[in-house]
């Protein structure tokens, strides 16, 4: 995500803090623990050297000595086990927490901000940029105690030889200098290779997926060549991230080598002098190959600080987005009784781009009971008219009401339980047939569920699947043919018994000699029942007692689909369009049984009963 | 240093699997030996390097300090300073030619894998899952590129430095050697369970990982359904259930490792104590030195490290092993469409024969298509029609020869393809492909631009040949008029282009070629009604002149052909004209029936 603006990380670095403050009580117990450790692990050179000059040179009780390592052992294991759960704890918990956050807060956020976003990006906010933030956050008690331990040994080693501590000590802050410069250099490199690795993907990809033109073609040596080209590449980078290893990699490791030869040097001759005992030369060995790692830990942090504060910032960008469609401040509620679901759309002005209206003084209003057919071009709005009355979307001007209320007056929850939408293309979720019925109302009872399947037609086939009711569905699930699909979604609409049921060009993704069974469960879901159905095949028009022409984002014809066949040219032209796109001879066709007897059917009674109807129909 | 790699138990592979694997291995990187005996030497030296420190502080001590000598111990500095500057080159040097023999190594595993899988014949594309070819070729090498970077250097020294650490150890006082190697069974014990458990843990991360980022890709992708039924608190509930289950993982794997790490710990400092009461108690009985006692304290550090290493190596070891035991399947794959050691020359045109062929998906048990026999003649249009999986789509890549025809379980024949008389298993795959063309479904394109588009299907065609082959077909102006013309770069599968666009590149390949015969497999989505119609034109000019075998969806395509053949249930069930087989009021009378009838009544 490239933005032209100066990012602003003061605010990440808020909800970091935030984050961070309701684990107040785990963060203290982890810096306690990491205090410990410093402890125990600081004490052990210093009883090393006390065992050496009094124990082996002196005449002091070795047994003691020894005994004081092995207990210091045991406080520095204890507490490094301690230390790095609670540490790992902690970073654990603020990650899943934050990644529920957001999840929260995406589930609320309104349908063009989901629009407008990729579906990967939201992804990795919620994995890869919450990993950077958790890789940082692990590290915050462990440096501390490291930092801790640094401050320790370095005050130790000075108040016990001054000047050799100085000597001794002096390359270790090169360690950090260059680790941190290593992480920053190393970093862009990492980035190229995985970028050339993803390049070479990409010809795998597409020579898999194109095989059958390569091979028709015999164009398997130009593919060849694309992949040795990046392979080539891959191997360039990837010497070019070695070759910066090799640069500092040595270099950090010679640096406390420098340190323990000036111990050596110096502190020989001390010792020989008699100013340093042998002990002295060994504590100081061991001190500051003990400080090597804190210290290469430290430049690490500091690289992956950075690396969190964008990601963070990128994570803050997404939790303080507000949604732009919110409950109403002082709601108002559906009217009760026996006739309701009459939809009204009032002079509605929508764009998705403000200066591009897409509907304008667009006016329909729906009789209670009621099925109207939208009927449009690609891009006329259709869909839009859909989402403007479930509130995906706000209208820009007019109203749109349901029974007499504006829709923005309602509770989201109160007007999204009385609209029911079957969408075009239809998502089930990983989860059982039941479960996926049953989404709206998980508490539904199991006869209501049944009845739902029956109505949408769709018992007699998901009592065939191998584990009836019980299948588990969705993309890693059991496959459904689109028409099945289909007949779930219907039936998920009708668990949720909305006041207004929309029927999303339903039949799009089915192809026409399977339209009729989707057809059948449509008809029976509408009767009695405010519908909106999108379509734009004659059989499914017939559904409908009115039909509405869309057209340059305004009702341009109502009436019936004859009426509108016989008079309007711009509906003859529309539905022309659409029936190009329809001239699928069908694969599925079973060969010797027409199909088209059931669709007759279907659609002769619908017909006769918008003829019936149509004088009460749309205004 | 580098990341975590797991192996599951099915894809862990045996002994002697393991072995085996790593001999092929090896025979693929001999390329690089120079690379690998430089850098096994800079090992050994940079471990014989890490062993002298301590054992020059020995020196200096006893020769040294205790002895008041000051010449010995700026001996023994001078010496360590030269060792160090040394360590240094040597670890450079060393990075540079184990990554130059790895990324040789890997360099030459992918064109080798990638050679090898192109080599295949369709039914292998069929029958492997594209995303799983893409990810041995992606994923499975790159995870062996980190085993490359980090930890082949790192196997070998840890194995040299146990062992000369060992020996060292041994020669300077078997007494204290005892105590190191008391502690380094417990260790190695140790390491070898955590290995064992967190490779079970990190299997536990990795499905809950994919299961909670399911949950959340669901969840987003499905946000307006949920929305629609007001289901947002639901939903949430169902996330919190995978999120809390893969923090419940990554306790559990963090567990794993935590009480390792804190035993690890205390070993090693427990083994410095031992050292110094059991060394202490030697030097009084003056069977050690104190220079003796202080080197083990110094070198236990570089015993322990590599014991951790080595258990941690086995596991990457095997995953990596296991990635390469997948590859060499790829590798050793036999391809079923072969070329024959003398190819018969084809005819410039000639009819195509198909006589008693029969043909089974590899794995299948029942044949996709049985003893079908049919001849389509010099310039003729066939039509194949019948429902799905009837077979007619696999007789037209038979004749095309992407299949060569199975023996039948019921004759025992084997039937075969003709061209003007040639059987196509005789004919070389390269001429075969001059005088058949395949044009898919849908146009593929590559990433590159639509000059390199169409010239795959000629590698040596000039810029004007592409040119007059675009133009062949009515589609060199509506490309022309792109921003950068021909040159327009069409992007990752030809994204930028229309789907009809990318169906005329298709047909423009095939212009290229100039075919004898042209097998089409007619697109069942739609197009845009504007590219619709020029598509269709093309097809029309593309077809002038040759041999046409198409596989219909539509109408309007079958009564255009010349005859029609009717496949259903892998067998020929009818042949012959339009009318013709109207009039026989088959499967075809009713198929027409229908089409006719699904026409909108507009």
């Amino acid at each position: 995500m490239s933005r032209p603006e100066k990012p602003d990380t003061a605010e990440g670095w808020l909800l970091l803090r935030h984050t961070l403050a309701e684990q107040k009580w785990g963060l203290i117990a982890g810096v306690v623990i990491g205090l410990a450790w410093t402890a125990g692990k600081v004490a052990v050179p210093q009883l090393t050297k006390l065992g050496i000059d009094r124990g082996i040179e002196g005449n002091g009780s070795l047994a003691l000595w020894a005994g004081l390592v092995v207990a210091a052992g045991v406080i520095a294991g204890l507490f490094t086990a301690l230390r790095r759960w609670i540490a790992f704890r902690e970073s654990r918990w603020s990650e899943t927490r934050l990644r529920e956050r957001i999840f929260a807060h995406l589930l609320t956020l309104h349908a063009g901000y989901h629009d407008r976003t990729a579906t990967g990006q939201l992804m990795s906010r919620a994995s890869s940029d919450l990993q950077q933030l958790q890789a940082f956050i692990v590290m915050l008690p462990l440096t501390l105690s490291n930092v801790a331990m640094i401050l320790a040994v370095v005050v130790l080693l000075l108040t016990s030889q001054p000047l050799l501590a100085v000597v001794a000590l002096a390359p270790l802050p090169l360690v950090n200098v260059l680790a941190n410069r290593f992480s920053r250099r190393i970093h862009p490199a990492v980035l190229a290779v995985q970028a050339e690795q993803a390049q070479l993907a990409t010809v795998v990809e597409e020579t898999v997926s194109g095989i059958r033109v390569i091979k028709g073609f015999g164009a398997e040596k130009v593919q060849a060549d694309k992949l040795r080209v990046e392979a080539d590449d891959i191997r360039r980078v990837s010497m070019k991230a070695a070759r910066i290893r090799s640069n500092f990699l040595p270099a950090i490791d010679l640096l406390p080598s420098i340190g323990l030869i000036a111990v050596l040097g110096m502190g020989g001759h001390r010792v020989i002098d008699g100013s340093m005992t042998v002990g002295d030369l060994v504590k100081f060995n061991a001190y500051i190959t003990m400080l090597i790692w804190p210290l290469r830990n430290i430049g690490m942090t500091v690289a992956l600080g950075q690396r969190a504060a964008v990601a963070l910032m990128r994570v803050n960008e997404v939790l303080s987005t507000p949604s732009a469609i919110v409950d109403p401040p002082s709601p108002r509620h559906l009217p009760t009784g026996a006739q309701v679901g009459a939809v009204e759309f009032d002079a509605v002005r929508f764009g998705y781009e403000s200066d591009h209206p897409l509907l304008d003084g667009f006016t329909v209003s729906i009789p209670a009971g009621h099925a109207v057919a939208l009927v449009g071009a690609t891009g006329s709005g259709k869909s839009t008219v859909v989402r403007l009355l479930t509130r995906f979307h706000d209208v820009a001007d007019g109203a749109v009401r349901i029974d007499g209320v504006d829709v923005r007056d309602l509770p989201l929850q109160e007007l999204r339980s009385a609209v029911g939408i079957v969408f075009e293309d239809t998502f089930l979720f990983h989860d059982t047939v039941r479960a996926n019925i049953a989404f709206a109302r998980p508490d539904a009872d199991w006869a209501t569920i049944e009845r739902a399947a029956r109505l949408a037609g769709a018992h007699d086939f998901v009592e065939r699947l191998p584990e009836g009711y019980d299948t588990i569905l969705g993309e890693r699930g059991y496959s459904l043919s689109g028409g099945q699909r289909q007949r779930i979604a219907i039936a998920r609409a009708i668990v949720s018994d909305p006041r207004v049921l929309v029927l999303d060009d339903a039949t799009s993704a089915v192809d026409p000699s399977k339209e009729h069974e989707i057809r059948d469960a449509m008809a029976t879901v509408m009767k009695g029942r405010t519908t909106i159905v999108i379509a734009h095949r004659p059989g499914t028009i017939a559904l409908a007692d009115t039909v509405v022409l869309l057209d340059g984002g305004r009702a341009a014809a109502v009436g019936t689909h004859e009426q509108l066949l016989a008079t309007d040219e711009r509906y003859r032209q529309v539905l022309a369009a659409w029936a190009v796109r329809d001239d699928v001879g069908d694969d599925e066709v079973p060969a010797g049984t027409p199909s088209q007897t059931h669709d007759d059917a279907t659609g002769e009674s619908a017909r006769t009963r918008a003829t019936v109807a149509a004088d009460e129909g749309v205004v | 240093m580098w990341s975590q790699s797991a192996v599951s138990d099915e894809d862990r592979l045996g002994r002697g699997e393991t072995v085996g694997v790593l001999r092929r291995a090896y025979d693929v990187a001999r390329a690089q030996r120079r690379y690998i005996q430089l850098a096994l030497g800079l090992v050994v030296m940079s471990t014989m390097i890490t062993l002298a420190g301590p054992t020059l502080v020995r020196f200096a001590i006893d020769n040294g300090i205790k002895k008041g000598d000051d010449g010995a111990l700026n001996g023994a500095v001078v010496a360590y300073v030269v060792i160090v500057l040394l360590g240094y080159g040597v670890g450079r040097l060393q990075f540079i030619a184990i990554n130059r023999a790895g990324e040789g190594f890997l360099r030459d595993l992918r064109l080798l894998t990638f050679h090898r899988m192109q080599r295949q014949s369709m039914a292998f594309f069929d029958r492997e899952k594209a995303g799983v070819l893409v990810s041995r070729m992606t994923a499975d090498i790159e995870s062996m590129a980190e085993l490359i970077q980090f930890g082949l250097l790192q196997f070998v020294s840890a194995f040299l430095l146990l062992i000369l650490a060992s020996i060292l150890l041994i020669v300077m006082s078997w007494q204290l050697a005892l105590v190191a190697f008391l502690v380094m069974p417990f260790i190695f014990a140790a390491s070898i369970r955590f290995q064992r458990m967190s490779n079970s843990a990190y299997l536990d991360v990795r499905e809950k990982v994919g299961n909670n980022l399911s949950t959340l890709q669901e969840g987003i992708t499905g946000v307006r359904v949920i929305q629609a039924y007001g289901q947002e608190g639901e939903y949430a509930k169902k996330f919190h259930r995978t999120n809390r289950s893969l923090f419940g993982s990554h306790m559990r794997s963090v567990r794993v490792s935590t009480w390792y790490f804190g035993l690890v710990e205390f070993a090693g400092i427990a083994a410095t104590g031992l050292i110094i009461g059991l060394g202490g108690w030697l030097v009084h009985r003056g069977s050690v030195t104190l220079g003796t006692v202080t080197a083990f304290v110094l070198l236990l550090a570089n015993l322990f490290d590599p014991v951790q290493q080595l258990s941690q190596l086995y596991n990457t070891m095997q995953s990596s092993a296991a990635a390469l035991h997948k590859l060499f399947g790829i590798i050793d794959a036999v391809p079923d469409v072969n070329e024959v050691a003398d190819p018969q020359p084809l005819p410039a045109r000639g009819a195509i024969e198909v006589r008693e062929v029969t043909f089974a998906y590899q794995g299948s048990a029942r044949p996709a298509l049985e003893s079908v026999s049919i001849t389509v003649g010099d310039g003729e249009r066939l039509a194949l029609v019948g429902p799905t999986g009837a077979g007619k789509s696999t007789l037209a890549k038979l004749m095309a020869r992407l299949y060569d025809p199975t023996r039948s379980p019921d004759s025992g024949i084997t039937g075969v393809v003709r061209f003007g008389g040639v059987d196509l298993r005789n004919a070389s795959l390269a001429e075969l492909r001059e005088r058949i063309v395949v044009v898919p479904q849908e146009g593929f394109c590559f990433a590159g631009s639509i000059v390199e588009n169409v010239r795959i299907a000629r590698a040596t065609a000039t810029d004007a040949e592409v040119e007059r082959a675009l133009d062949s077909i009515g589609a060199l102006e509506r490309f022309r008029a792109f921003p950068e013309g021909l040159l327009t770069d069409v992007r990752e599968r030809g994204s930028r282009l229309s789907a009809g666009e990318r169906q005329l590149v298709a047909l423009a390949r095939a212009a290229l070629v100039d075919p004898a015969v042209l097998v089409l497999d007619e697109a069942t989505s739609n197009l845009d009604p504007g590219t619709e119609a020029e598509v269709e034109r093309a097809l029309e000019r593309l077809m002038r002149g040759r041999s046409v075998i198409v596989v219909a969806h539509r109408l309007s395509t079958v009564r255009r052909a010349d005859r029609i053949a009717v496949v259903d249930d892998g067998r020929l069930a009818e042949l012959g004209t339009h009318d013709e087989l109207v009039a026989l009021g088959g499967r075809y009378a009713a198929l027409a029936d229908a089409w006719e009838k699904s026409q909108p009544t507009v």
